[in-house]
């Protein structure tokens, strides 16, 4: 019931200004989106107790993956502490763009992409991790309807289509499923992993689900940035577009006049970095031991004021 | 069309068009496929168009958005605010008013229910919203019925205005909602009265209509004013029918509430569904839906027993302590339990010690399922999609091989099929059983090629014929134009994967919901046991079901199409069972006391008599089948269903707008054409007798 007290506290009350420190820039509470999953949740709580503590109001506002660009575009929605690019469609892109909304730097997560498969899969295919192992064990990997091809879940359709492009490319023995939505995927692979059925699915790290399920990655060959038009690079030397996945970015993004209306705000932001470390320790304490998501926030806070106090010095 | 000879040739002909268009294909594939130069570019012009509409007149949206924000903040500081065993005692007294005490027993679980399980604050969220949109929508609903009523031109304005607007998903028009108006709570009270006052405005139409000339004539005489009149004689008289209007804008509103969650801004009960399904979280998005589920039930039962008892309301000459019962119980128990909840904290928030969850013994019963019967499920899904989906989809030619069905289509067995066609429907033909060897050739051409491989331009011609035979000129057009802007478009393909998609659908929802509403038509228990069922499938948001159809049959179009039937059965049930039990009582008795069986009675009376209600509920079918398109392409497919999503994901108006416009064409099409359908077979039976 964690996610429940969230959202009983945020929806529409306004925190009080209970710190010492006087805020640089205005008074007004600073929205921050709250999104759909777990990791999300951890950032923008990170951020909203040090902005806290920094001496703004805040409010936690639900917001959807998609609508909220244009709720950061018209200042309805002012902070999103960690936007993915890799699963949003253009509108992010596009938004940025048009300098209606500004990503001020990386939040410092170390995001992974790619395919995955449950560890148990290992034992039906030895040459597993290696990416040779999408041929020698297409069938290992297939289901009726795609056999005798292998099974390959990929991003839903409104994500794009980089798995079916390098399925195609590198000529791999594997049929491409859009995967619909974040929430098919994951039923898909907790049923798989249930049976101990065979799965290989387009992915992404880090996510609350690598906590509950143990899972591996396919070495792909690695990104490069002109794989495109370089046939030397990726899976086989005579073509191209052959590669594996560039790292995704996660970035802190404001609306545009952030930094005017709350400047010590805006040096918070810049300065605030999340590891993947923390993330996922705190991640498991919400998911997996139910831990309310405030609780476990403020713990992490309390006992980090090292790592933080640059960052709030730096509001003043 | 078999009565006309010369229509068999025409179709005869046009099937052989159709044929050797395909085998022409393979060397002129424009004929087949058609070209992508070809397309018009009109997300374009219509993005274009939006941009500037967003530029110009954003700012009196964004105004009336801010006004609109007022009441909706407000209802919900108040419905937070109240101790929530005054909320139950408010529902369960209104229930009682309306109907007795069976119903108010049932708002008073539902209510506890939201309270025991702990979404009571999401729950009032959701209900703040409801409450806002409702009077809105029925005052809205009401203007334009009105001004429908009044003017024949209007309503033939606003007839096919209504008919685009409850066939567009809604998840289409999010985007440009939330461009004018911008993000917030707002856009989901747009979203949902959009959706909702179109009901109100057909009710109102048609109550205004069906008032008798005596009334209005005897209104005349006794001298009243054409305002007299209208509020006096014609809104009373109505007042049946307008109630109708009510309840079902209301259960439209409280339907969309999980659509608007989508945007955010609210916390309600919708966004923890959402939230539970993206974790695919089984047991606990059933729990959060069922809030919903519930929701609609009460608000349904207590606008349906209100609007029911209208007439007998004045009859009653009582006092007034007795008149005003219900308000006193009301009042009474709403102040005593305020007391009291400032004594007890737990009336006032329910401990979240005592809340009752069981959302992991759910998990791990559908989790002990799917390991019992993944092999059996597998056999099933694997029969199901080598050999009826794939075939339509994709045709026999690309089916066949020794993966699927354990051989190779060969060139002789090509010719034996062909062979085995002929000779069927020359059978039927000899037999005098014209149409149906029409249908045998058509269907046995259509599984050869797959749907989507068959000629646009066949397709087309054909469907505008069929039109004509089925509704005369205007129809033949209008599907002429319809189908026309598929193509200029460019989304026929994913038209037709929608199409087929949605034709099997149907096709099972059809026929197994008609034989279950056949059993519960004869047989009182499988009845009582399919309503609630049903009733929970109506209301249930849709995207909850489908967290339990992925994990069991997997990502994919067999897990979209089980959870379209999952939503498309259900009027096929209701309309089969409320048709044959409500036929003319002397008719049955005749056909008893002439010696017939039960079996007899069913399907040489009682069918053939209830064939308009049937053919209502197949239409209502097919309706339901599109509109479950886009939810079930949350579960991967690739018709129109994702367009929608990616219009959506880019930001980009036109993509969604023109797939959402697409599903309505082929929604309307099919009502058009079952309805024709319906009418010709309804002459032709009354022209027998």
């Amino acid at each position: 019931m964690k996610f429940k007290h969230l959202v009983l506290g945020l929806a529409v009350s306004t925190m009080a200004n209970s710190s010492v420190f006087a805020a640089n820039g205005s008074s007004d509470p600073i929205k921050i989106a709250i999104n759909e999953w777990t990791g999300q949740h951890i950032s923008a709580h990170i951020a909203g107790q040090l902005l806290q503590k920094a001496g703004f109001n805040i409010e936690y506002v639900t917001a959807g993956a998609v609508p909220q660009f244009a709720a950061i575009a018209q200042g309805n929605l002012h902070l999103q502490p960690e936007v993915w690019d890799n699963n949003v469609g253009d509108i992010y892109p596009k938004a940025v763009e048009s300098g209606e909304i500004v990503k001020v730097g990386e939040l410092g997560l170390q995001p992974k992409e790619g395919w995955m498969y449950p560890s148990y899969m290992k034992e039906k295919c030895p040459s597993l991790p290696d990416a040779s192992a999408l041929v020698e064990c297409a069938q290992v990997f297939a289901a009726p309807e795609t056999f005798p091809k292998g099974r390959l879940i990929t991003y839903p359709a409104d994500w794009g289509t980089r798995s079916k492009d390098l399925v195609e490319n590198a000529g791999l023995p594997l049929q491409p499923i859009a995967g619909g939505s974040e929430g098919a995927m994951i039923a898909e692979l907790k049923a798989a992993y249930a049976a101990k059925e065979p799965a290989l699915m387009m992915f992404w790290a880090p996510h609350w689900l690598h906590a509950e399920l143990d899972m591996d990655w396919i070495e792909l060959p690695a990104a490069h940035p002109n794989c495109d038009s370089e046939p030397e690079h990726g899976f086989d030397p005579g073509k191209t577009g052959d590669c594996g996945f560039p790292q995704a970015s996660i970035g802190k993004v404001v609306w545009k006049d952030f930094g005017s209306k709350w400047p010590g705000a805006l040096k918070l932001i810049e300065a605030m970095s999340i590891d993947n470390d923390t993330q996922n320790t705190l991640m498991l304490e919400v998911d997996n031991n139910k831990r309310d998501l405030d609780e476990v926030v403020t713990e992490w806070v309390n006992s980090n004021e090292s790592l933080w106090q640059p960052w709030v010095a730096a509001a003043q | 069309m078999s009565s006309n000879p010369g229509k068999f040739w025409i179709w005869l002909i046009l099937i052989g068009l159709l044929l050797s268009t395909q085998f022409i294909g393979s060397y002129t594939p424009w004929l087949v496929n058609y070209p992508t130069e070809w397309v018009i570019p009109l997300t374009g012009i219509l993005n274009a168009m939006m941009n500037w509409l967003v530029e110009t007149t954003g700012w009196l949206f964004r105004g009336l958005s801010d006004i609109l924000a007022i009441p909706v903040s407000v209802v919900q500081q108040v419905l937070q605010w109240v101790p929530w065993p005054v909320i139950v005692v408010l529902g369960g007294v209104a229930s009682w008013a309306a109907s007795g005490w069976k119903l108010a027993l049932f708002s008073t679980l539902a209510l506890l229910y939201m309270v025991f399980v702990g979404y009571w604050p999401e729950s009032m969220n959701s209900l703040s919203l409801v409450l806002i949109s409702v009077p809105l929508a029925i005052v809205t609903g009401f203007g334009f019925g009105v001004w429908g009523f009044r003017s024949k031109r209007a309503e033939n304005i606003i007839m096919p205005a209504l008919d685009m607007l409850q066939t567009i998903p809604a998840f289409a028009y999010l985007l440009p909602i939330l461009l004018l108006f911008g993000f917030g709570p707002v856009v989901g009270l747009i979203a949902s009265l959009l959706f909702a006052f179109p009901p109100m405005v057909r009710n109102t139409i048609l109550g205004l209509k069906s008032v008798q000339a005596e009334i209005i004539e005897s209104g005349l005489m006794s001298g009243a004013t054409p305002r007299q009149l209208f509020w006096q004689v014609r809104i009373p008289t109505a007042a049946r029918q307008l109630l109708l209007g009510v309840n079902q804008t209301t259960m439209a509103a409280v339907s969309m509430v999980i659509i608007a969650s989508i945007i955010g801004g609210t916390a309600d009960i919708g966004w923890e569904v959402l939230s539970r399904i993206r974790k695919a979280q089984f047991g606990e998005s059933i729990l959060a839906g069922v809030v919903i589920a519930l929701l609609a039930m009460v608000i349904d039962r207590i606008t349906y027993g209100f609007a029911g008892q209208e007439s007998k309301e004045q009859s009653s000459e009582t006092g007034p302590l007795h008149r005003h019962r219900y308000l006193l119980i009301a009042i009474v128990s709403s102040v005593t339990l305020f007391i009291l909840s400032s004594f007890i904290p737990a009336l006032r928030e329910w401990p979240e010690a005592w809340v009752v969850y069981p959302a992991d013994g759910m998990n791990r019963w559908l989790e002990n399922f799917i390991l019992n019967w993944s092999e059996a499920i597998g056999t099933i899904k694997t029969i199901a999609f080598f050999y009826i989906m794939l075939p339509v989809k994709v045709g026999l030619v690309d089916t066949i091989s020794p993966y699927s069905w354990g051989f190779e289509f060969t060139p002789a067995l090509k010719l034996m099929y062909g062979l085995a066609v002929l000779v069927v429907a020359g059978l039927a033909w000899f037999r005098q059983r014209k149409s149906l060897s029409l249908v045998i050739l058509f269907f046995a051409i259509l599984f050869y090629f797959g749907l989507t491989k068959l000629s646009w331009l066949m397709l087309i011609t054909m469907a505008s014929y069929m039109a004509f035979q089925l509704g005369g000129r205007t129809l033949a057009i209008g599907t002429l134009l319809s189908l026309l802007f598929l193509l200029l478009t460019g989304i026929w393909p994913q038209a037709m994967l929608s199409v087929y998609l949605c034709g099997i659908a149907v096709v099972i929802s059809f026929l197994v919901g008609g034989f279950i509403g056949v059993l519960a038509s004869e047989i009182e228990a499988v009845s009582r046991i399919i309503r609630p069922i049903n009733d929970t499938l109506q209301t249930m948001p849709l995207f909850v079901i489908l967290i339990p159809f992925v994990m069991i049959f997997k990502i994919g179009e067999f897990s979209a199409l089980l959870a379209i039937v999952a939503y498309a059965i259900v009027p096929a049930i209701r309309y089969t069972e409320h048709g044959l039990r409500n036929l003319p009582a002397d008719v049955l008795e005749a056909s008893t006391s002439m010696g017939c069986t039960r079996w007899q009675l069913l399907t040489q009376v009682k069918l053939p008599l209830a064939l308009p209600i049937i053919m209502l509920g197949l239409n209502q079918t097919i309706m339901y089948a599109i509109a479950m398109l886009v939810i079930a392409a949350l579960v991967g497919t690739n018709g129109l269903g994702q367009q929608v999503y990616i219009g959506l994901g880019d930001g980009d108006f036109g993509i969604g707008i023109v797939a959402g416009i697409g599903m309505a064409i082929i929604a309307m099409v099919a009502d058009r054409f079952t309805q024709g359908w319906s009418a010709s077979r309804q002459k032709a039976f009354s022209g027998n007798d």
